[in-house]
């Protein structure tokens, strides 16, 4: 099976308390941020690997992975851990961050799905940073394939993908037929989350993503990273969405000690007016 | 309960005339806390604790206490395993915990001053943005204090680079059994002005003055850090590794730790942590390195598998997968605790000792205690290993412990042997004050002594510890 998966790299989200908004919150400075790949982008990448191997002989690869991102020169880092982490080859689409946005990136993969002919796309169902949820969705649209969303796991059958998605009170599963978009959730990293016809169904993954092995890491500096332009795929590069002011949240207040219950109960009573 | 050194009547009362209502506590949940570290050999049985907000406030409960032979138990975060700040006879804890005024940091001089009570952690934030750290790192600095590091004279998992707590104190203030205050050094690199007293109290544990304030030296903040996690077939494959990471690459090296896949078996049942390799080996190495500019580690790196120096390996892709790479090593105590009852032990030896140490070492156990499970991990880039004796499920705690004393003085035997010290970096505390001759020399331990009667004649200032009058 071939699978493309798409990859952003974000600000990491441990450091949400170190983003800067200058003054008149036109933009967000991003200098001094840690950049990481998209957590989701991370497990669907996992969940493409799985999909491409025995399980059990990891290191012979059973399909092809292409990952692609959009961004600037050194987006190629996320890029390059990725192919040691396992993925076959990968494509950089040069932009700036501020040409981009959901519909742009959309109509940018379907013209690279076109040319590619993938049998599957599987991404994260979201970016932990703008959280839109919507780029599998539209891209499903324009391409005129089926789509799982929210995915939780995934079994390769013969032409088809079977997957589980969680909702409230239980597990809905859809037969989607290839070529199929799903975007994954973050049970898709669990130990028995994800079989491809060749691993055996009593196989069990380690938890989470894998780590690479080192002498994958050096073998990726190899590998195939191939750049395109953004306006060689799409035409109208107009943007769709754009953001007209950012804000911080308000700060929180600081506490006050009380001396006792008594003062508590009181101010709980006229102050916070709970009781 | 011991009670050698229960409160004179009216103490209390004396005590709180001096000082805010809320600074003192009696409150026997709050006191089983405060009378403990992390070790778990000893029933904590404090009389009260005392909290001061000021050097003056340390220096009046000091002063009070020397005049009305009271043992006082210097508190920090209570993080040490060897039992330096357990209060088990009655005494009062002196907390530190309201004391954690951190000045503005001084970019040039590369100096902050900080109270004891800082959290090892929160100087580290104190300082990060101004490119700076305090290069004393280890599993607990999210609860150690500054002054527990200093008195403790902390080790850690960057001593390969950085060396102890010694050397990142560069003035202290100290309060004297009697009530005075010291001084020393303030914030001078050089002073070459007799005995540096300073020196002295790193290290003491409390028994000598109580740390109030400490100017600390800064180090850079590493630019970039590479975290590796190798898999070695045995114990001489550590040291293999370790000679050809000290015989250098483009990097310098800022922690070499090695654990035996027992330790992570404990991790795994624990915290069901996975192993980040393909395959689970003996022995582990987790290497962090900060490569020197743009340099390549790739040859080197490819080498070390050529010559089948490492079985397998992989490098963190991101600072949370580095972060998962040292759970593996900075959980193991933590793990051994939570899943049985530890013995440990914390011992040096010289690197050049360690081969013929180990190998002695298992044959002490296999032949005298056959079937007891020994994790062993430790700081190979100092000569540093814990040993890490797990309790049978099936032997009662003090037969145990009755049994791993006698194992002890087998293995101190052997440290001795090879010129070792019994405790690397943990300190003595309680817990290793009857070994203490393994490592020091009658005529040191009269010294010893002689520096304690004379700052401390009323032996009032953590009684018990490290060595008795």
């Amino acid at each position: 099976m071939k699978i493309l998966v798409p990859l952003k790299r974000v600000a990491d989200p441990d450091n949400a308390n170190k983003i800067k908004i200058p003054a008149g919150g036109a933009t967000i400075d991003t200098t001094g941020l840690e950049w990481k790949p998209n957590p989701f982008d991370e497990y669907a990448l996992e969940a493409a690997l799985r999909l491409t191997e025995n399980g059990a002989t990891p290191k012979t690869r059973g399909g092809e992975v292409i990952v692609v991102t959009f961004g600037p020169k050194e987006c190629e880092t996320t890029l390059r851990a990725a192919l040691a982490t396992g993925a076959d080859r990968a494509i950089r689409v040069d932009a700036k961050d501020d040409e981009l946005d959901g519909s742009i990136v959309a109509k940018a993969l379907r013209a690279i799905v076109d040319k590619e002919k993938p049998d599957a796309v599987v991404m994260g169902k979201q970016a932990v940073d703008g959280d839109s949820n919507q780029i599998g969705q539209m891209l499903a649209q324009h391409l005129g394939w089926p789509q799982a969303t929210f995915a939780a796991t995934i079994e390769e059958e013969d032409g088809a993908l079977l997957v589980g998605r969680e909702v409230d009170g239980g597990v809905i599963t859809l037969r989607v037929k290839l070529p199929a978009l799903v975007t994954v959730d973050l049970r898709i990293v669990a130990p028995t989350s994800v079989y491809s016809k060749q691993t055996k169904r009593d196989f069990k993954y380690n938890d989470g993503v894998r780590f690479a092995a080192l002498p994958a890491i050096m073998a990726a500096k190899k590998k195939p990273l191939a750049e395109l332009k953004l306006a060689e795929l799409v035409s109208d590069t107009a943007l769709k969405v754009q953001y007209s002011r950012f804000e911080a949240p308000p700060s929180r207040k600081a506490g006050i000690k009380v001396k006792d219950v008594a003062e508590l109960v009181t101010r709980l009573k006229n102050e916070a007016k709970v009781i | 309960m011991a009670s050698t050194h229960r409160l004179p009547a009216d103490f209390l009362a004396e005590l709180l005339a001096t000082l805010p209502p809320d600074a003192v506590t009696t409150e026997p949940s709050e006191l089983a806390e405060l009378g403990r570290d992390w070790t778990k050999v000893f029933a904590p049985s404090p009389s009260a604790a005392v909290f001061p907000r000021s050097t003056e406030e340390v220096a009046r409960v000091v002063r009070l206490a020397n005049a009305r032979g009271v043992a006082v138990v210097p508190s920090g975060g209570r993080t040490g395993l060897a039992g330096g700040a357990v209060a088990k006879d009655g005494e009062l804890v002196l907390s530190m915990s309201r004391m954690r005024r951190m000045d503005p940091v001084d970019v040039s001089g590369r100096t902050v001053r900080v109270q004891a009570g800082a959290v090892t952690a929160a100087v580290h934030e104190h300082v990060a943005p101004h490119g700076l750290t305090w290069p004393v790192d280890f599993a607990s600095k999210g609860s150690s204090h500054v002054g527990g590091n200093i008195a403790t004279n902390a080790g850690g998992v960057k001593v390969i680079r950085y060396g102890l707590t010694r050397n990142w104190v560069l003035g202290l203030e100290v309060v004297l059994a009697s009530g005075e205050v010291l001084q020393l050094n303030g914030a001078l690199e050089k002073n070459n002005t007799g005995f540096d007293l300073r020196q002295l109290f790193i290290g003491s544990e409390g028994t000598l003055g109580v740390i109030t304030e400490a100017t600390l030296k800064l180090a850079r903040l590493p630019e970039k850090l590479d975290v590796f996690l190798f898999a070695v077939e045995d114990f001489a494959a550590v040291l293999r590794l370790f000679r050809e990471v000290r015989a250098g690459g483009p990097f310098t090296v800022s922690a070499y730790e090695f654990f035996t896949d027992r330790c992570f078996a404990r991790l795994e049942r624990h915290r069901g942590l996975s192993m980040p390799l393909s395959a689970r080996a003996t022995h582990y190495v987790l290497l962090e390195v900060e490569p020197d500019g743009a340099a390549s580690l790739d040859a080197w790196l490819a080498s070390l598998f050529e010559r089948g120096l490492v079985l397998d390996g992989t490098m963190a892709q991101t600072s949370s997968q580095a972060e998962k790479l040292w759970a593996l090593r900075e959980g193991i105590s933590e793990s051994l605790s939570a899943t049985g009852l530890p013995h440990k032990n914390d011992i040096a030896v010289p690197i050049a000792n360690l081969e013929g140490f180990t190998a002695e070492l298992d044959a002490v156990f296999g032949a005298g205690y056959p079937g007891w499970e020994i994790c062993l991990f430790g700081h190979i880039g100092d000569g540093n290993l814990h040993v890490n004796v797990m309790k049978p499920e099936a032997l009662e705690k003090a037969e145990f412990l009755r049994q791993t004393g006698a194992a002890d003085h087998a293995m101190f035997e052997l440290v001795k042997k090879h010129a070792g010290s019994i405790s690397a970096e943990h300190g003595v505390g309680l817990l290793k004050k009857p070994y203490l001759s393994y490592s020091r020399a009658p005529a040191e331990l009269a010294a010893l002594r002689a520096i304690k009667g004379a700052l401390d004649p009323r032996n009032t200032l953590n009684p018990g510890k490290i060595l008795d009058p």
